[in-house]
């Protein structure tokens, strides 16, 4: 199984350390290429880094916003944070939209790119509706699905009969965002699904037509398991993003936590944390807590990815 | 396998800069050119939350100040209201980048440092220009007062209304011979009117609307229930919450009688009602910024302080306030100027009492132009029955309290809690907030958090 080369951005192929391992092409490498990495690093270290250690030094001090010089309380920001049940809520809220968000996206990307693939006349405007959404602002979508959701004057309800309350009841305000999501960001899965499908050799499927394959079988048997790559890393892009949810949600929902605080997401109570309430330092330290369960998640990926090839499937 | 090559390369570089632009949203700095106005000698830097028609009447009342005043340079910023201004304000006072004058809520000016972000007001200078204290109503004067210094300058109050049809009440023999709705002084006086005014109602519309779901809304309805039961919230020493369940129980039952009783639908929650109320709904109930919305309507209305149904008379009223963010070398001429411009609107209010608002500014309520305001003479008497959040440092219009205790009361409204679960959940939320400390000076409410 051949990696793709959006496998290799994400990850070089580790044969690469072994090409050019002679001291001095490396020494020389090092030359050339830190000049054309450097402009990066420093951003990176300026942005990333220093904000990333400074919001870890914080996490472990009172601070407020007021630009005080803040006091150590050592470790009772996390202390208190495992045991806020606002923040379980909003953990629960984000991990609740993952758990939906990703399957959905993922199967209806696959699905739009099939069918993009295969249609043969007017291609670019199938190409062109599904990625369109994609482009929009966050602000645009959750302004727009918000019109349309509106139980009284909205599309949505209008369209298929319903009387439904989609933004103003606490079982349903979360599942508008997911619906605004799937819609909004499926264009960019569906490009990756598309741009592998086209990748896999029509030899391929030549040869099972030759053997009596139906349709059927030839995406069990040839497609999926070419895209088993691409379906990974689309997987793992949309848990990252899931998980980080806030724009599209706060904005459907004027920026407050939602009916009864039904979508109050991760991100936005840290948000109110930090910027509402003030309190910096507990900002930050559920903010590192966040970090560390993103990484966590990365991570077990990365892990459960390289078990696979060294398995050979 | 074919080899896609920098397209999708390109492609993952972009979702990762997509992933990192977040979308920050800029203060709005003032961009006009940095020079002085031609033949003003002192610039006075202005922030407040003012947007649609309060930030026109605002700009029209800043424009007789400057015409009135062509020395004083007035430079005006208008922030997103809600918690960004007050971040926005925090963090200018906190970096010494302060504007001369700001605008705040009352209710949150114990929470924000007053004498750390916020400097206190020169009583000898107002006066120069013409405000005392006199010519405030003293509940209102002593809520910007803290610590005996005075913190916030009143512009006005805002108050929750009963927003009334006159056509629909006119059909269900509701209104007196003024024309005004028949007076109601009880829960079940007020249940007959919304059961005479749905009889009256077109098909397809609610009986009345009141946020059924907004936790802002609910929170500020059942401060004004729960005042006029005589309701406390802590003791005056607030190390004590003395919060009472039953009183809290029988308000949010009868919030909760609307929706059971069928006279509101939670469908048409939140800006729903006020549609439905220009579409011939009989009632909605709304914050006296709607008075230019329906005013613009053409819709036939009137507008009472929230009914009484508990026997005394309270509605919820938050107060716009001027504030003078911290300046590290506060005074001279900028500072002349803010107390200068703050008395002159808040003595120039009439036009402000166009929005909606109450002036806080007492003689303005005495003059004939304003008392010609309809339905702004209806509903003036609430300057005298306000019902307010407790004066502590978590408490103010959209802050920590109406975060936590809000959804409470609309999970009962909306009927996920018992109104007697809901009760105690509030009076632990309080107990909880009370003991909690001030992020900007780490102390409690007991030890004056916030105060300076």
């Amino acid at each position: 199984m051949t990696t793709t080369s959006a496998e290799t951005v994400l990850r070089p192929a580790r044969t690469r350390a072994a090409v050019g391992s002679a001291t001095v092409r490396r020494k020389q490498g090092f030359q050339h290429g830190g000049w054309f990495v450097a402009p990066f690093l420093l951003l990176f270290a300026l942005f990333v880094i220093w904000p990333l250690l400074r919001g870890l030094y914080l996490s472990f001090t009172d601070a407020n916003i007021s630009g005080d010089s803040p006091g150590f309380v050592g470790l009772d920001n996390y202390r208190e944070a495992l045991h806020d049940p606002l923040m379980w809520d909003s953990l629960g809220h984000s991990a609740y939209f993952t758990l939906l968000v990703v399957p959905c996206i993922t199967v209806l990307a696959f699905l739009l790119a099939m069918l993009a693939h295969h249609i043969e006349r007017g291609k670019w405007l199938w190409r062109l509706c599904f990625f369109l959404p994609f482009l929009l602002p966050s602000t645009v979508a959750g302004n727009l699905w918000q019109w349309l959701f509106n139980p009284g004057t909205g599309m949505v309800n209008y369209v298929f009969g319903l009387d439904t309350p989609w933004l103003t009841d606490k079982s349903y305000a979360l599942l508008a965002a997911v619906l605004t999501t799937l819609w909004w960001t499926v264009g960019f899965s569906f490009l990756l699904y598309l741009a592998a499908l086209q990748g896999i050799p029509a030899h391929l499927y030549e040869a099972a037509k030759l053997d009596g394959a139906n349709a059927w079988h030839r995406m069990v048997h040839i497609t999926l398991p070419m895209l088993r790559n691409i379906t990974g890393l689309v997987i793992a892009l949309q848990i990252l993003a899931s998980l980080q949810v806030f724009d599209q949600v706060v904005v459907m929902q004027d920026f407050g936590p939602g009916p009864e605080n039904s979508t109050r997401t991760f991100v936005q109570y840290t948000l109110e944390q930090g910027f509402t309430t003030y309190r910096v330092g507990y900002a930050s330290a559920m903010s590192i807590i966040f970090f560390v369960l993103i990484a966590a998640v990365a991570l077990a990926r990365m892990w459960l990815l390289r078990n696979r090839e060294e398995g050979g499937r | 396998m074919g080899r896609p090559g920098l397209n999708r390369r390109q492609l993952l570089a972009g979702a990762g800069g997509l992933a990192v632009a977040g979308s920050f949203g800029f203060a709005a700095l003032g961009t006009g050119a940095d020079a002085l106005a031609s033949d003003a000698s002192t610039r006075v830097r202005y922030w407040n939350l003012f947007s649609g028609g309060d930030g026109y009447n605002m700009i029209a009342m800043l424009d007789a100040f400057r015409k009135d005043n062509p020395d004083i340079d007035v430079k005006d910023s208008t922030l997103q209201w809600g918690s960004p201004f007050y971040t926005k304000l925090a963090m200018a006072a906190a970096g010494n980048r302060a504007p001369d004058l700001g605008v705040m809520h009352l209710g949150r000016v114990t929470g924000f440092s007053p004498g750390r972000l916020l400097d206190p007001w020169d009583l000898d200078l107002l006066a120069k220009y013409g405000v005392r204290e006199e010519d405030f109503n003293p509940e209102l004067w002593k809520r910007a007062v803290i610590d005996g210094t005075l913190y916030a300058l009143p512009l006005d109050i805002h108050v929750q209304l009963c927003f009334y049809r006159k056509d629909v009440l006119k059909k269900a023999g509701l209104l007196g011979d003024d024309g005004r709705i028949v007076p109601v002084t009880s829960v079940e006086e007020w249940f007959g009117v919304l059961k005479k005014a749905k009889k009256a109602t077109k098909k397809g519309l609610q009986t009345i609307g009141l946020w059924v779901n907004d936790q802002n809304f609910q929170w500020w309805f059942f401060v004004a229930f729960y005042t006029q039961l005589g309701g406390t919230w802590f003791n005056d020493a607030k190390t004590e919450v003395t919060f009472d369940p039953d009183k809290a129980t029988e308000v949010l039952e009868f919030l909760r009688r609307h929706i059971t009783d069928g006279y509101a639908n939670p469908a048409f929650a939140g800006g729903a009602g006020a549609e439905q109320f220009v579409n011939g709904a009989p009632f909605c109930w709304e914050g006296n910024w709607s008075v230019p919305v329906f005013d613009t309507a053409k819709v036939e209305y009137g507008a009472t302080p929230l009914p009484p149904v508990f026997g005394r008379k309270a509605t919820h009223a938050e107060s716009h306030s001027f504030v003078l963010p911290h300046q590290s070398g506060r005074g001279g001429a900028a500072n002349d100027g803010a107390h200068r411009l703050a008395a002159y609107v808040v003595k120039h209010a009439l036009q402000w009492a166009a929005g909606g608002h109450i002036p806080a500014y007492t003689p303005t309520l005495s003059t004939a132009a304003y008392q010609r305001l309809q339905p702004q003479n209806e509903y003036v008497s609430a300057m005298n029955h306000q019902a307010t959040e407790p004066k502590v440092w978590f408490a103010g219009s959209t802050g920590i309290l109406a975060q936590r205790v809000g959804p409470i009361v609309v999970s009962s409204t909306m009927g996920s809690a018992k109104p007697r679960v809901a009760a105690g959940r509030m009076r632990s939320t309080l107990a909880e907030l009370l003991a909690s400390k001030n992020p900007m000076d780490g102390r409690t409410a007991a030890q004056g958090g916030a105060a300076a």
